[in-house]
């Protein structure tokens, strides 16, 4: 049952990214204002499907993989409907979908091939949880903030072209692409703090995803301290993030 | 009559002053037959819609009424008219800004509303008239939210101006600085000013004239051997010179861009010989447009939006289908016409008199 949920929550936001590609393509945007709708849709299908696995394992459901794609999917998209309205970017929603439709996807197959099933922690420990959701939900901040580079890499090349396209009509002005950057990485890396703040407080000793949280920590807020110090510009502020966030997806994939 | 069936010369003999239309209402509507009127007067039509039972004798009355007023000779002006359906048609048109010289602009929506509430005022609006315009802001709205017709720039300027915002977003705190006081870059910053930029600042060879249009737009004037020092305090530099050679250089931009702290900078070359070397495109942050891109932005941007008038159309057709009962209540049946029609006064006998 579980995986209808995950079938359906990638399957809205695939759907949701056709329908706004199409509209913005369109002669005749008539499909407008669907992007909160289907990230609402969506969330609800990803959040049926995590508390599913969280009945399952009696744990918070990162056990394996393709949870943990699945969370920080859930992650990227609760962060979108926080923040999106706020950072005046609503289109970051729509370039949103196909990174979280390709984790969704990923996960459907390696649970449908590999599901080790149910995982149940021998004790529970509330830091160890606290931990991984605050660390689950930073990286969801710095997905976004990778998403965010992309549509500034975007935006720059159309009004570097010189002839910008339909799409250049639609995005937003890549000042606010810039903070918006800029506050997602501050967001995640206070998040990940927390994660890690809370890591110090676990039963169990310290292990290998610990380790690469820490480093995961160590580069953004890197970044950030160089940003502060020397003022990136916002191109190679985007080109970190991407980079960044690929860095932290390889670690998670070593997990 | 409007800006595509008569020249200015004649528009602007029919213009009716904005402080006369009480006074013009109230003696339409005291024309035999005529129960409601709306005066539309601005620089680019003059329209008036009314209510009656007998539309073709009303039509008449309101033309002679013209003939009468406003010294108009005989076939010198091709007055349109509209009944019923087509008259609602051709008002949601007009407050779509299809009608509009620069189509889709949104000046004419505001100016609809206006002749509106004179005329609800003036007491010359009753139930037909307050249900045609109420819809036809509607169907205005409409159009703008759910078509591209106000999408992509018309002009020069308005190019300029949508391209800032698309790097800084509102130009409430941009500072523009111009160098050269020509004409194109007066009307370029009146048009940044206009969307809410900050201060202008003005360099131009001859110091009178850096100060008479710094004046005029309220900025400050610098001489023209100092503007590179204020390279650093602009977001938007707007060069239109008469120099043979280029006056903002690759190397100049290259420093000042080092100091900016990641900040953006626009500049618009509206120059013949251009101002600004080509090569500053490449630097970060840096975005250059010349007067041949700019005029390509605004050309695509007037084919964007014509291609847009079939998708608009429908619109206001669906309107009319969905809600036409509503939209048309009560509104006379077309006596037998077709609707809509293009007249010129007859030769008439009768002298023509001054308003």
């Amino acid at each position: 049952m579980d995986d209808i949920y995950l079938i359906l929550a990638t399957l809205t936001f695939l759907g949701g990214f056709i329908l706004a590609a199409a509209s913005l393509r369109s002669e005749s945007p008539r499909v407008k204002g669907l992007n909160i709708p289907v990230a609402v849709a969506g969330l609800i299908f990803q959040s049926l499907f995590l508390q599913g696995r969280g009945e399952l394992h009696g744990r918070c459901p990162i056990t394996n993989g393709a949870e943990v794609l699945v969370f920080v999917s859930w992650s990227i998209v609760i962060m979108y409907l926080a923040l999106g309205k706020a950072f005046r970017l609503s289109l970051l929603g729509v370039f949103s979908m196909p990174m979280v439709f390709l984790f969704q996807l990923v996960a459907i197959i390696y649970l449908h091939f590999f599901d080790p099933g149910p995982r149940p922690p021998e004790t529970l420990d509330p830091w160890l949880e606290l931990h991984a959701a605050m660390s689950l939900l930073a990286y969801g901040a710095y997905g976004l903030a990778g998403v965010a580079g992309v549509m500034y890499f975007v935006q720059d090349r159309q009004l570097k072209s010189h002839h910008p396209g339909r799409l250049f009509y639609s995005m937003p002005p890549i000042r606010y692409l810039a903070d918006a950057l800029v506050r997602l990485l501050a967001i995640g890396t206070l998040l990940l703090t927390v994660g890690i703040v809370a890591a110090f407080f676990m039963k169990e000793a310290p292990d290998a995803s610990h380790i690469i949280s820490g480093a995961v920590w160590l580069a953004y807020v890197s970044l950030l301290v160089v940003h502060a110090i020397k003022r990136m510009p916002p191109k190679r502020l985007s080109i970190s993030s991407i980079t960044a966030f690929a860095f932290a997806l390889l670690t998670l994939s070593a997990l | 009559m409007n800006h595509k069936t008569s020249p200015i010369e004649i528009r602007e003999r029919l213009a009716i002053a904005e402080k006369s239309v009480p006074h013009h209402l109230s003696e339409i509507c005291a024309l035999d037959g005529i129960t409601e009127a709306v005066v539309l007067s601005t620089c680019n039509r003059v329209e008036i819609y009314g209510s009656s039972d007998n539309p073709q004798e009303a039509l008449d009355r309101l033309v002679d009424y013209l003939i009468d007023h406003f010294a108009v000779a005989p076939g010198e002006v091709e007055f349109y008219r509209h009944e019923s359906e087509a008259a609602a048609h051709h008002l949601f048109e007009v407050a779509s800004g299809l009608d509009s010289m620069v189509l889709g602009e949104t000046e004419i929506f505001g100016q609809v509303k206006k002749a509106y509430a004179t005329a609800q005022e003036t007491g010359t609006t009753a139930r037909r008239m307050n249900k045609l315009f109420q819809q036809s802001f509607t169907v205005g709205k409409l159009v703008r939210t759910s078509t591209r017709i106000q999408q992509g720039s018309t002009s020069v300027g308005s190019a300029a101006v949508d391209l800032a915002e698309k790097i800084f977003g509102q130009l409430d705190g941009c500072r523009v600085m111009i160098i050269g006081a020509g004409e194109m870059s007066r009307t370029t910053a009146q048009s940044l000013l206009s969307r809410g930029a900050k201060s202008i600042i003005v360099s131009n060879r001859s110091f009178d004239k850096a100060e008479e249009l710094a004046a005029e737009l309220k900025g400050s004037a610098v001489r023209f051997d100092d503007w590179e020092s204020c390279l650093d305090e602009v977001d938007i530099i707007v060069s239109s010179t008469s120099a043979p050679h280029a006056v903002v250089k690759h190397e100049m931009i290259s420093r000042v861009m080092e100091r900016r702290r990641g900040h953006s900078l626009f500049l618009i070359d509206i120059a013949v010989p251009r101002d600004i070397e080509d090569e500053v495109n490449d630097i970060d942050n840096v975005y250059l447009y010349n007067i041949d891109q700019l005029q390509q932005i605004a050309s695509e941007g007037k084919t964007r939006r014509e291609k847009q008038i079939a998708v608009c159309r429908e619109v206001i057709d669906e309107f009319l289908r969905g809600k036409g009962i509503e939209a048309l209540a009560g509104l006379p049946q077309s006596g037998g016409g077709s609707g809509s029609e293009r007249i010129q006064p007859e030769p008439s006998s009768r002298p023509l008199t001054n308003p």
